[in-house]
């Protein structure tokens, strides 16, 4: 190896600690961004692999029926639509199933080849497929919530039918299902049989179509899908709702990515306050090299020489990092993939990372360093080689701010500490910068956690019920009423009904569906914040209040305005008289009796607030409630309740803060490192003013205190810039979450608990990275010390 | 003293008119003022001087490490004072070699590493001859034993061998150094100057800062600087001497 490279090596390794700092402070960044990148690409392939390669459903017509008979006219019809590439019918049945000891709602998936499906292929993840007679196969995502295990007995029960025992027989995967773990419910596979043997007739209610071109956009496939509905309703069955998801797209994928990207986006900041701890010990070793540069110039090195030395090094900075890094990240990144891919019920398996991601990362890591030392690393070789030969080794520039010059009252030793922290400002300001960002998302992520926790409660300070139970089959109001106040335990009782609307466009195409809850107009049950408008009054017909996520959907709804409904074959115009505050998801509410008009059925829901506090005397109600109205003919098919339903978006939701929050922490590390090394440098900066203040008498207390006083300093500046830095990154974190899961009001403003939590914590830091600085600093003999040059 | 061996052949350096001036917080401080003189080849000058007198200053110009205010430098075909700055570098690494009176070894190669410095940044000896030469010149200037050690293991003395060895790793005609023995005791010193008198009488020509009277009583010419201006030159004594 050249002489040359062996000085960049060896200049490395004079030193060692600041080296190994840089080193681990990118390391981090790189492992964090190359995590979340590692992750998207994976996940990436596996939805092209996966997801895409089963052929998902680009529309889903749902109909009250397709009786048996007329199944294939409907399909032949769809079928023929030009635009069509091929269409597929299938039946969703809601049951109760018993297993593991558990009592859950299932919804139970049959066609007439569920093996040969070409729509939405479903694959055999173990044991048997398709189910045979008398057998059940469970849905991958609904297996471990379930309980269950393949060979156990299962019973189904749907609606008021008989109860029928299958043998769970295998489990099979339909990668384009939301997780039944998430939905709370048990996906299953049974052939016709099976539905025959729980009283359910052969008819169909779903015709689920692909398109011949797949580079159409949402409204392209909303055409066809209109023109499909019109051809199956003249094959003589009514459309309920027409349903078209983002072309491509898993109906988690847009979380997912926003989530992703918002975390990349952390990852790179702290690659970049990494990148700017490589600055800083460039620089400081430049300083102490000054007058080495003068003599490799004098002995004949060019400018450009020179340069490319230092800039080697920072490059073998992070190549060094990078070999740690990158693998680190292909392991963190298999694991969160694995997570996210559980989120989209997607199977990972045989999916490898693309060879291009880690090669991107080792590129980044090394270009960055070098980068960001490029401006350092100029200036210093640029010094005339007079200049840098008369330099005098590490000397102080003190360039303190004049402020502290007229500081009074304090000792000198304090005094001193002060004015050491200002010394290099570069290199004060770049420490800063890590530390109160760092400060800023700790304290964002704070904020954001209030405000998610806040949202949920208004979220559910609406719901002033329990629990709901879905009927079996629709009812008439007053009957239910008449039954369920009679059952003991019950504190209030109301009776409801829904149904799923969808919006008709002016040009002829269909919305997505989405539900509409209709409680009486006079409900005590559910009162949701209004935004805008009013709630329903007992004498709307066709008005309607929607939430907040229908705006999303399609933000030109406003109240007063009016949108066309296709509800259970109506068409009608509905006046919007309310925008209310609810969750993520879009829906709308009317009157009962306006929907009961539209389905001309009876109501479908009844909705409870228990006068029993406790998980298990509420359960004991719900049974109490089903055996009542089973024993007036009116079987339940599935009940949920509040706590576990906020439990469960708490815990989603939180998920999302969380993983945010990882990021600000990786950035506290990186801050702290940051920290670290600049007291290091500025320690040995100082190393012959050390010599002189042990000459003069300071014990090792003295020289201990004066460091960490220093550390302290620059801790609490970074604490104090933190606070009002916090406020656009509450912001930013608030959009972020709002764009992944819902707009939350966060609280933009730290309160006092999170400011003391976070100087708490910039105090432990700013002690923790002063300590080994500081005790090197007492490890200095005086005459050493006053002989460093 | 010996006597001179100025040859009647152009000078190997040419100083005309030259000034160098620096900014001062009062007033410009002027180094130099207006000097003018010729070093011939294979000649071995002392420069001496009190303390801020302009030798240094002197010394620096010759190298191109500084430039003049005004005047013209030629060292042997090269107008140092108009050389860019894009050039100097390498001009110097082919053409001059430095000592330096604190060594200037870097700390983290070993001794030979050091030598072969040069030759690794100017290009001149192809790579595989290169470890060869630096420890040739080790043993020229009596440090071979020393050649992979690092320059906190040498003495004084050694490490300036080291660093003789690394001025002449470009074979350079002009060698130039700055105080070369001031840090060293009076033996070392006494050998390090036979070492510069050697490379002399090899052809070498050689430029010495120095204030030691042992250093002048080696050189074959000694010019004094005062106020940054020539007091007197040995050669132009020696002339008159001759031709009285």
């Amino acid at each position: 190896m050249s002489p040359r490279w062996k000085k960049a090596i060896g200049d490395l390794r004079a030193h060692r600690g600041r080296t190994l700092l840089a080193m681990v402070a990118i390391a981090l960044g790189l492992a964090a961004a190359g995590t979340v990148l590692d992750t998207w690409a994976l996940v990436r392939v596996a939805t092209r692999d996966g997801y895409l390669a089963s052929d998902p459903a680009a529309a889903t017509l749902r109909f009250d029926s397709i009786p048996a008979p007329l199944r294939a006219a409907v399909l032949d019809a769809v079928r023929g639509v030009p635009g069509v590439r091929a269409a597929e019918s299938r039946r969703t049945t809601t049951a109760r199933v018993q297993m593991n000891g558990a009592v859950l709602t299932a919804f139970l998936f049959t066609s007439d080849d569920l093996a040969g499906q070409r729509i939405g292929r479903l694959r055999s993840d173990l044991g048997a497929w398709p189910p045979g007679d008398g057998e059940f196969v469970i849905e991958h995502s609904s297996l471990d919530f379930s309980g269950a295990a393949v060979g156990e007995p299962v019973r189904l029960t749907a609606g008021d039918g008989p109860t029928v025992e299958l043998m769970m027989s295998g489990v099979a995967r339909d990668v384009g299902l939301a997780p039944g773990w998430m939905e709370h419910v048990v996906y299953g596979f049974v052939p016709r049989s099976t539905l025959r043997a729980l009283g359910i007739s052969d008819a169909d209610d779903e015709v689920r179509l692909v398109v011949e071109d797949g580079t159409l956009d949402r409204e392209g496939v909303r055409r066809i899908a209109t023109a499909a509905r019109g051809a199956a309703e003249s094959a003589g069955v009514r459309v309920g709702s027409v349903d078209v998801p983002e072309p491509g797209e898993h109906v988690h994928a847009a979380q997912m990515d926003s989530l992703l990207y918002t975390q990349g986006a952390f990852g790179v900041l702290a690659l970049f306050l990494a990148a700017f701890l490589v600055v800083n010990l460039i620089a400081a070793m430049l300083a102490g090299q000054v007058r080495e540069i003068g003599v490799l110039k004098a002995i004949g090195g060019r400018t450009t020489q020179i340069a490319s030395l230092y800039l080697a090094v920072a490059a073998m900075l992070g190549a060094a990092s990078a070999a740690v890094a990158v693998p680190i990240a292909m392991l963190a990144g298999e694991r969160y993939a694995a997570l996210k891919a559980d989120l989209l019920n997607f199977d990972l398996t045989g999916h490898t990372l693309p060879l291009w991601v880690p090669a991107l990362q080792v590129a980044v890591g090394i270009l960055l360093p070098v980068l960001a030392s490029i401006p350092t690393v100029r200036r210093a070789c640029r010094v005339p080689v007079g200049e840098a030969l008369r330099d005098v080794g590490i000397h102080d520039e003190a360039r303190v701010p004049a402020v502290l010059h007229r500081v009074s009252g304090v000792s000198r030793p304090v005094l001193l500490s002060l004015r050491n922290a200002f010394r290099k400002r570069q290199r004060m300001v770049l420490t800063l910068l890590a530390l109160s960002t760092a400060g800023a998302v700790f304290l964002g992520a704070l904020g954001l956690r209030r405000g998610v926790l806040g949202a949920t409660d208004l979220l559910f300070a609406a719901q002033r019920f329990d629990f709901g139970l879905r009927l079996a089959a629709p009812q008439s109001p007053d009957s239910l009423s008449a039954i369920v106040r009679e059952v003991q335990g019950v504190e209030a009782a109301e009776v409801w009904t829904g149904a799923t609307a969808t919006l008709a466009r002016t040009d002829g195409t269909f919305g997505s569906g989405f539900p509409v809850q209709a409680p009486p107009a006079s409900t005590t049950l559910l009162v949701p914040p209004m935004r805008e408008g009013r709630w329903l009054r007992a004498e709307d017909s066709l008005s309607l209040v929607i939430g907040r996520g229908l705006l999303r959907e399609d933000p030109t709804l406003r109240v007063g305005g009016t949108l066309r409904l296709l509800i259970a074959g109506h068409t009608d115009e509905w006046t919007i008289v309310g925008i209310a505050e609810t969750g993520t998801g879009p829906a709308a509410f009317a009157t009962r009796e306006a929907i009961m008009a539209r389905t001309g059925e009876g109501a479908t829901t009844v909705i409870v607030r228990s006068a029993l506090r406790g998980d298990g005397a509420q359960l004991e109600l719900i049974q109490r409630m089903r055996q009542a109205l089973l024993a007036n003919a009116m079987p339940v098919a599935s009940s949920v309740r509040v706590a576990e339903q906020r439990r469960s978006i708490e815990d989603h939701l939180l998920m999302v803060v969380d993983f945010l929050s990882v990021m600000g922490w990786l950035m506290l590390v990186v801050g702290a490192l940051g920290l670290a090394s600049t007291m290091a440098i500025g320690v040995l900066e100082r190393t012959r003013e050390i010599g002189v203040l042990r000459a003069i008498g300071a014990r090792d207390g003295a020289i201990l205190a004066i460091v960490q006083a220093e550390g302290l300093t620059i801790g609490l500046l970074s604490w104090a810039i933190a606070l009002p830095l916090s406020v656009p990154m509450s912001l930013a974190l608030g959009a972020a979450f709002g764009r992944i899961m819902l707009p939350v009001p966060v609280r933009i403003i730290p309160d006092g608990t999170a400011v003391l939590a976070w100087l708490a914590l910039v105090l432990v830091v700013s002690v923790g990275a002063s300590a080994w600085p500081a005790w090197r600093a007492m490890r200095v003999p005086a005459a050493r010390a006053l002989s460093y040059e | 003293m010996p006597a001179p061996t100025a040859s009647a052949a152009a000078p190997l350096i040419r100083l005309r008119d030259i000034t160098k001036s620096y900014p001062g917080a009062a007033a410009p401080f002027t180094a130099l003022d207006g000097i003018s003189l010729d070093v011939a080849h294979g000649e071995f000058v002392a420069v001496v001087g009190e303390s801020g007198s302009g030798k240094s200053t002197l010394l620096s110009l010759v190298a191109g490490i500084d430039r003049p205010s005004t005047g013209e430098l030629q060292v042997g075909d090269t107008a140092v004072h108009a050389l860019p700055e894009s050039q100097m570098a390498a001009w110097r690494g082919g053409a001059v070699g430095i000592v330096f009176q604190f060594f200037q070894l870097i700390p983290t190669l070993s001794a030979s590493e050091n030598v072969m410095l040069p030759m690794d940044l100017c290009d001149k000896w192809p790579a595989r001859e290169r470890r060869e030469r630096a420890m040739a010149l080790l043993q020229q200037v009596g440090v071979l034993d020393q050649a992979d050690k690092l320059p906190s293991r040498l003495s004084g003395g050694q490490q300036q061998r080291v660093a003789i060895a690394r001025a002449l790793a470009n074979d350079p005609t002009l060698l130039l150094a700055d105080e070369p023995t001031g840090n060293l005791d009076s033996k070392t010193s006494a050998a390090v100057l036979e070492l510069f008198a050697e490379l002399v009488r090899g052809g070498r020509t050689l430029l010495l800062v120095t204030h030691a009277p042992s250093a002048i009583a080696h050189a074959s010419r000694a010019i004094t600087l005062a106020d940054g201006r020539v007091a007197s030159d040995t050669r132009s004594t020696v002339r008159a001497m001759a031709h009285a």
